[in-house]
């Protein structure tokens, strides 16, 4: 059987176990092509008009993956992987909106309800509705899910140790890290180092965000994202709160962000954001009151289904030469 | 201490609860242009077009000296659960000095909720709050009861406005009772009001049943959505809302075991297109789709604050609910910026299309 996964969304977080998972149970697993102007013409063209940017890419990436002769789409339906936090309700209505608002998609999806107490979202049980579908037992997912979970936590590994989770990918599937380690090696020391706040999906697309990373090491600027971070740094500063976002990948964010405004080596924080993202639009604003506290500098960059490239590049450079000002010249 | 809170759908019944507990109570504006100006003003940019409402009418109650905002914590996990803090922030920015009372529902924290309610409380004693709270939610009971009549028989008036200044009499009425007696009698007034209003016969097969689904606030607040009901009651249309409060308050406020089905028989027929609860109020608004269709209503209109996350989901499932279940299904989006001319328009073309194939299916079988 021919699973494909849409590089979209959480790709950038769950990729690895996934794909592990399906192989582990003799499928073949394909993925959608990088994102480009063609998935995202398409995925706008076959969703409502308001909804977020990073959604219309998922629906681009999930149709283009019909032309590959695929069995099934797997799309799971993410609910909740920290007790009490939820996602995003469009990740819990994701395979809804799929298979009842996208044409062509019906019959084609197959999905399960990730429910978990953290990240690790192994338990078979999640996947036990699939069993039949896929033709396996429920034996076979309990091997499947636990080699699938070697692998996730590799991944996780290299990516908590400072690689991007696009790097973190390929150290754990081509088993040759030396390769990505050299080519990560900037030519000099860095003079910045900057937390660079955003989803998965936003920060480690290149078509949606121009290519940001590039740019940061361009100008040889050194950044750090949530997905970097240890859970019990993501925490440290939101577990007091009386009430965090309820949606558990936006409070790992809020999580960051807060721990990064207050760490000294940070020298000011982006908060790279999707237009139309709900969720986001309240953490920009206690990103706000939060430099406006500590004095460290902040700028969010919105992108959408046109950003100018020279728009983005400009800002960027002026922010950076602002803080290399703040920070050498004072 | 004067307590306010935010403004949606029949706001005596917040007051009056209030008021029976000896509380001085200061009932914002009812939101207008310059509520939606302050709003906007002070909430982040992509805020729910809810929250920025909200957020002017908190401002203008603060202005007019409230030093004590209550409010509920919303439903199911969305952005509405998260107001209060922001909101919280915002008036302490502005240097408004309250005191923030957030009600989340029984179930997710008990012991807040009990804590709420001794502020609330204050020095009465528990029986005189157990009685203000089963007085205000028979009122709310009642006054629903009147709501949906009003909804309903708005399109058969004879004497243009005639069951508009009914409904305004009828609330000044209950806001009037604070005793059993009162009420009692208000409700007999009410039901004398409303049985004078002169009515036009219409054949039933020429009614036109509309219900209004969507998210919360905007369908419960006429000020902000251009009074859609009293729009569609010119246009000759019986109307039905998917929320009362009422409902919400048995749905959000009672612990379990003393909830009624209600609710939980519409969720289970939204099942099929929208599996679980996905946060707001999606899963309910695909389920009063298929409940109007059963019922025999003849067209749906669905009212989302503008990029409202759940009801996104809902909008891109409708296309395929309104060809499944043959019944149409009008998406409105609102804003600040919600232009009521172009909308109106809209509504209208929405409203003819129905008829029009009502008539023609009479014709078709005459
Ligand atoms: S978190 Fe934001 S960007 Fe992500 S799916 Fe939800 S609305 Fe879209
Ligand atoms: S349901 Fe819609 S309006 Fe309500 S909080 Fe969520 S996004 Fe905002």
């Amino acid at each position: 059987m021919k699973i494909g996964i849409p590089r979209a969304l959480l790709y950038y977080y769950y990729f690895p176990f996934w794909k592990a998972f399906f192989e582990a149970l003799d499928m073949e697993v394909v993925v959608s092509e990088e994102t480009n102007k063609g998935i995202l013409n398409k995925g706008i063209k076959e969703s409502v008009s308001e909804i977020c940017v990073p959604i219309k890419l998922y629906i681009g990436h999930a149709i283009q993956l019909l032309n590959k002769e695929i069995d099934y789409i797997f799309v799971p339906r993410m609910v909740s992987i920290q007790s009490g936090e939820y996602f995003c309700p469009k990740f819990m209505g994701l395979p809804d909106m799929l298979r009842h608002g996208v044409k062509g998609l019906e019959g084609k999806i197959i999905t399960c309800q990730i429910k978990s107490d953290s990240d690790d979202i192994s338990a078979p049980e999640n996947y036990y509705p699939m069993a039949e579908v896929l033709g396996v037992t429920k034996e076979q997912i309990q091997v499947a899910a636990s080699v699938a979970r070697e692998q996730w936590i590799g991944f996780r590994m290299f990516n908590k140790s400072g690689f991007t989770a696009v790097e973190a990918m390929k150290m754990i599937q081509t088993n040759d890290s030396l390769e990505v380690l050299l080519n990560n090696q900037q030519s000099s020391k860095p003079v910045l180092r900057i937390g660079l706040i955003g989803y998965v999906y936003n920060i480690y697309d290149p078509f949606l965000n121009m290519n940001i990373i590039e740019k940061l090491r361009e100008l040889n600027v050194d950044f750090i994202t949530f997905d970097m971070l240890e859970e019990a740094q993501l925490q440290e500063k939101i577990k007091d709160m009386e009430k965090t976002l309820f949606w558990t990948f936006s409070n790992k964010l809020l999580g960051a962000g807060l721990r990064l405004f207050h760490e000294p080596t940070i020298d000011g924080i982006i908060h790279l954001t999707a237009f139309g993202c709900g969720p986001d639009s309240f953490m920009g604003k206690l990103f706000e009151f939060e430099s406006d506290q500590t004095g460290v500098p902040f700028m969010s960059i919105r992108v959408d289904e046109h950003t100018g490239e020279n728009h983005l590049q400009t800002r960027i450079e002026a922010f950076v030469d602002m803080l290399k000002r703040k920070k050498f010249i004072a | 201490m004067k307590i306010s809170f935010p403004y949606m759908g029949t706001v005596i019944i917040y007051k009056k609860v209030l008021e029976l507990l000896g509380h001085d109570v200061l009932v914002a504006p009812r939101p207008s242009q310059k509520t939606l100006d302050l709003g906007v003003k002070h909430s982040p940019e992509f805020a729910c077009f809810p929250f920025k409402t909200i957020m002017g009418t908190y401002i203008e109650a603060c202005e007019m000296g409230a030093d004590t905002l209550i409010t509920s914590g919303g439903h199911g996990p969305c952005r509405a659960g998260f107001y209060g803090e922001i909101h919280k922030r915002v008036l302490k920015a502005l240097g408004h000095k309250f005191d923030f009372i957030v009600f989340d529902s029984y179930a997710r924290d008990k012991e807040k909720f009990i804590r709420n309610i001794k502020k609330i409380k204050g020095n009465n004693s528990w029986l005189k709050v157990i009685k203000a709270i089963r007085f205000t939610y028979q009122m709310l009971k009642e006054i629903d009861r009147f709501d949906k009549w009003i909804a309903k028989n708005r399109a058969y008036e004879q004497i243009t406005g005639s069951v508009n200044q009914a409904w305004d009499e009828i609330q000044k009425m209950f806001d009037l009772a604070h005793t059993k007696k009162e009420l009692k009698e208000a409700i007999i007034n009410s039901e004398k009001l409303i049985s004078a209003i002169p009515l036009k016969e219409v054949q039933e097969r020429n009614k036109v049943r509309i219900g209004i689904v969507g998210e919360i606030y905007v369908v419960m607040e006429a000020s902000i959505n251009m009074e859609i009901e009293k729009i569609l009651g010119e246009l000759g249309c019986e109307v039905e809302r998917s929320h009362y409060l009422s409902d919400w308050v048995d749905h959000n406020m009672l612990p379990s075991f003393l909830k009624r089905s209600h609710e939980e028989e519409i969720l289970k027929k939204g099942e099929p297109f929208i599996e679980i609860e996905i946060g707001g109020h999606a899963k309910q608004t695909v389920g009063h789709i298929v409940d109007f269709k059963e019922r025999g209503f003849d067209g749906i209109i669905h009212l989302m604050p503008f990029g409202c996350l759940p009801e996104l989901i809902s909008q891109s499932v409708i296309p395929k609910m309104s060809a499944q279940y043959e019944i149409p299904v009008f998406t409105l989006s609102l804003d600040e910026q919600t232009g009521q001319a172009n909308n109106k328009t809209r509504i209208e073309a929405f409203i003819d299309l129905i008829k029009n194939k009502k008539l023609s299916n009479h014709q078709f079988s005459a």
